[in-house]
């Protein structure tokens, strides 16, 4: 269901202005919980593309993540402004979605899934192994150069680029082979939809932004190893955020990334709440799955509809 | 020529062990059609039980199983009755929210093991954990013998249930049609949460004899989760003698891979994993189906 324009355009004009504006008023400690918001943003909304709009789902989107920061960190250390490193980040990234895509989108719903636990896992375990990666000792960026605010704007931009790509493709044709393919690929396929191409396009395209947004994380932390970048609790929450905001909605990642940056500055400031952070998690998608599959966009719709029906009632009495 | 012994000797002892934790992802997945990712957090819950009745009351891991395996049984029911079943049925195909709803459950039952049992790496010492036996030049550490053997007795006992009990057969009958086995009777619900019942203690018999050979915490069990579906994939989702000879093909490219290639051991878990996408992508129906896929192509011809 698509929202109308007009409204659509009201919360980006809002989360843009929240982010660009944020550095005039706010302090750092706020630019970072932000800085947070930014990067789930993108992870988020890009997951929601193929997860969301194609329907598949991606338990690896870690690999992007890692792949992005240490393309970063790598080139950074033979000397490249960090900077130019992102389009590179980017780039490998999409080779890497292609590389995987190519034989996992012959699966189908679970089985897909399944297959991208196997790459994630696979391609930490490499990366743990091999020697250019540092091992599982990690690797620091050169020092120098690093300023925190043109990060923060980075990532704000590119959370707004992101959320803008997957508006357009939403509005375009492509978003409707999307949607064609989630609903019914079988009847998508007979439609002419060539649904390869376009989940291998989608996958690309959400693994460009995902790899930038991992150049950027190892930009503002200086430090990355297998354990932060490809870790599996990382692909959890990229699952989680849209499917407890909305999947396949386009201001459901947005609502989710929030929620989940919100819940893990709180986890992290209570010692109590921070040793169950799975119980949240899992609790969550536990609850969400049993109750309201379209998430807090679903329960929104579903208040507004009770509303709506009382209403007459009260014209009535 | 004994390498070779021993590199078969050794995959067939890994098998014993693979095939009791794919059994019960089949027979889930046979009656109910669901991929149950909470089996890795039943098998590392099911090790933490057994760690606890050998430091409280010092049972044995081995005769611990007589307490876990029912034990289980009853936990897998009551998840069937109070979670699993609420799901709207997908039809014939696994739905993502049922995938998705027992991610959240493996997720929460990390959670728990951590609050109960803390996230130190733990295991089980016995009398007999550093004692090996000789065979074919080969020592064997007698843990894995033990695990071998239950292994084997356990999946006699669940083919003697499927094949000679009554229950047995309603349970295969809703594994080939669903419909069909309610229109003769069968209570299918019933069956579902027996079929659920059955695949958690399986886990936990599994994850008990995992606790007498590997460390463990509460991220324990994710590797042998997809080493689970590899076989579970290579056999054909849902033939029992698949699984078996599915966990013995993993096992053995594991041991050729270990013995005569030079890829270091810290990078067998990306064998398999590669393995399990290879053969999900050439092989989606399992092994089987693609033999008989050749042969019937061969006769074509």
């Amino acid at each position: 269901m698509k929202a109308p324009l007009t409204r659509s355009l009201v919360w980006f004009g809002v989360l843009a202005a929240g982010l660009l504006g944020a550095p005039a008023a706010a302090e750092r400690g706020t630019l970072n919980d932000l800085w947070n918001v930014a990067f789930a943003i993108v992870l988020a909304s890009a997951w929601n593309l193929l997860g969301g709009f194609a329907g598949q789902i991606s338990l690896g989107y870690s690999a992007f993540v890692g792949i992005g920061a240490y393309t970063t960190v790598l080139l950074a250390m033979a000397g490249w402004n960090p900077w130019l490193t992102l389009p590179v980040a980017a780039a490998l990234a999409v080779a890497f979605s292609v590389i995987i895509g190519l034989p996992t989108f012959r699966l189908r719903g679970p089985y897909f899934s399944i297959a991208t636990i196997g790459v994630g896992e696979a391609v930490r375990v490499i990366a743990s192994g091999v020697e250019f990666t540092g091992g599982s000792s990690g690797l620091r960026m050169p020092s120098g150069g690093f300023n925190f605010i043109s990060n923060y704007y980075g990532m704000a931009v590119l959370a707004l680029f992101t959320v803008a790509v997957v508006f357009f493709i939403h509005h375009d044709a492509f978003g409707l082979a999307l949607d064609a393919i989630r609903q019914d690929i079988d009847a998508a396929e007979a439609l002419g939809v060539q649904s390869t191409r376009y989940k291998l396009l989608a996958h690309a395209v959400s693994a460009a932004l995902v790899g930038a947004a991992g150049g950027l994380f190892a930009m503002n932390f200086q430090y990355i190893s297998p354990g932060s970048v490809f870790d599996f609790r990382l692909s959890l929450s990229i699952v989680l955020m849209p499917i407890v905001g909305g999947i396949a909605t386009l201001v459901g990642p947005v609502l989710g990334a929030v929620l989940f940056s919100y819940l893990q500055i709180k986890l992290l400031a209570s010692p109590a709440l921070r040793d169950s952070y799975l119980f949240i998690y899992g609790g969550l998608l536990m609850a969400v799955m049993l109750f309201e599959p379209r998430g807090m966009v679903g329960l929104w719709e579903r208040l507004v509809r009770l509303r709506s029906r009382q209403r007459p009632q009260a014209a009535e009495a | 020529m004994e390498k070779l012994a021993g590199v078969l000797l050794s995959s067939l002892f890994a098998a014993g062990l693979y095939a009791t934790m794919s059994y019960g992802l089949a027979v889930i997945y046979g009656v109910m059609r669901i991929i149950n990712l909470a089996h890795a957090g039943l098998m590392m819950l099911a090790a933490y039980v057994t760690l606890s009745l050998n430091t409280w009351l010092g049972l044995d891991p081995f005769l611990s199983l007589l307490v876990v395996a029912p034990l289980f049984f009853g936990i897998g029911v009551v998840l069937d009755l109070t979670i699993v079943r609420r799901l709207p049925r997908g039809g014939n195909a696994p739905s993502m929210q049922s995938l998705l709803l027992l991610f959240g459950l493996w997720l929460v039952l990390q959670n728990l093991a951590y609050l109960v049992w803390s996230g130190d790496t733990q295991s089980i010492l016995t009398p007999y954990t550093m004692t090996s036996v000789h065979l074919l030049g080969e020592s064997y550490g007698v843990p894995l013998l033990l695990v071998f053997g239950v292994s084997g007795l356990s999946l006699v006992g669940l083919d003697l249930l499927l094949r000679r009990t009554f229950l047995g057969k309603a349970i295969r009958a809703v594994t080939q049609n669903r419909d069909a086995a309610r229109l003769s009777g069968v209570n299918a619900d019933r069956i579902s949460a027996v079929a659920f019942g059955l695949g958690t203690a399986f886990a936990a018999i599994a994850g008990t004899m995992m606790s007498t050979l590997y460390a463990f915490t509460p991220d324990f069990g994710r590797s042998f989760l997809l080493k689970a579906f590899c076989i579970i994939v290579l056999g054909g989702l849902g033939s029992f003698t698949g699984v078996a000879v599915g966990a013995l093909v993993l096992a053995l490219i594991e041991n050729v891979f270990a013995a005569y290639t030079p890829i270091p051991t810290s990078f067998q878990d990306a064998i398999s994993f590669s393995l399990l996408v290879l053969v999900l992508v050439a092989a989606p129906n399992g092994l089987p189906a693609l033999f008989r896929g050749f042969s019937r192509k061969a006769l074509a011809r």
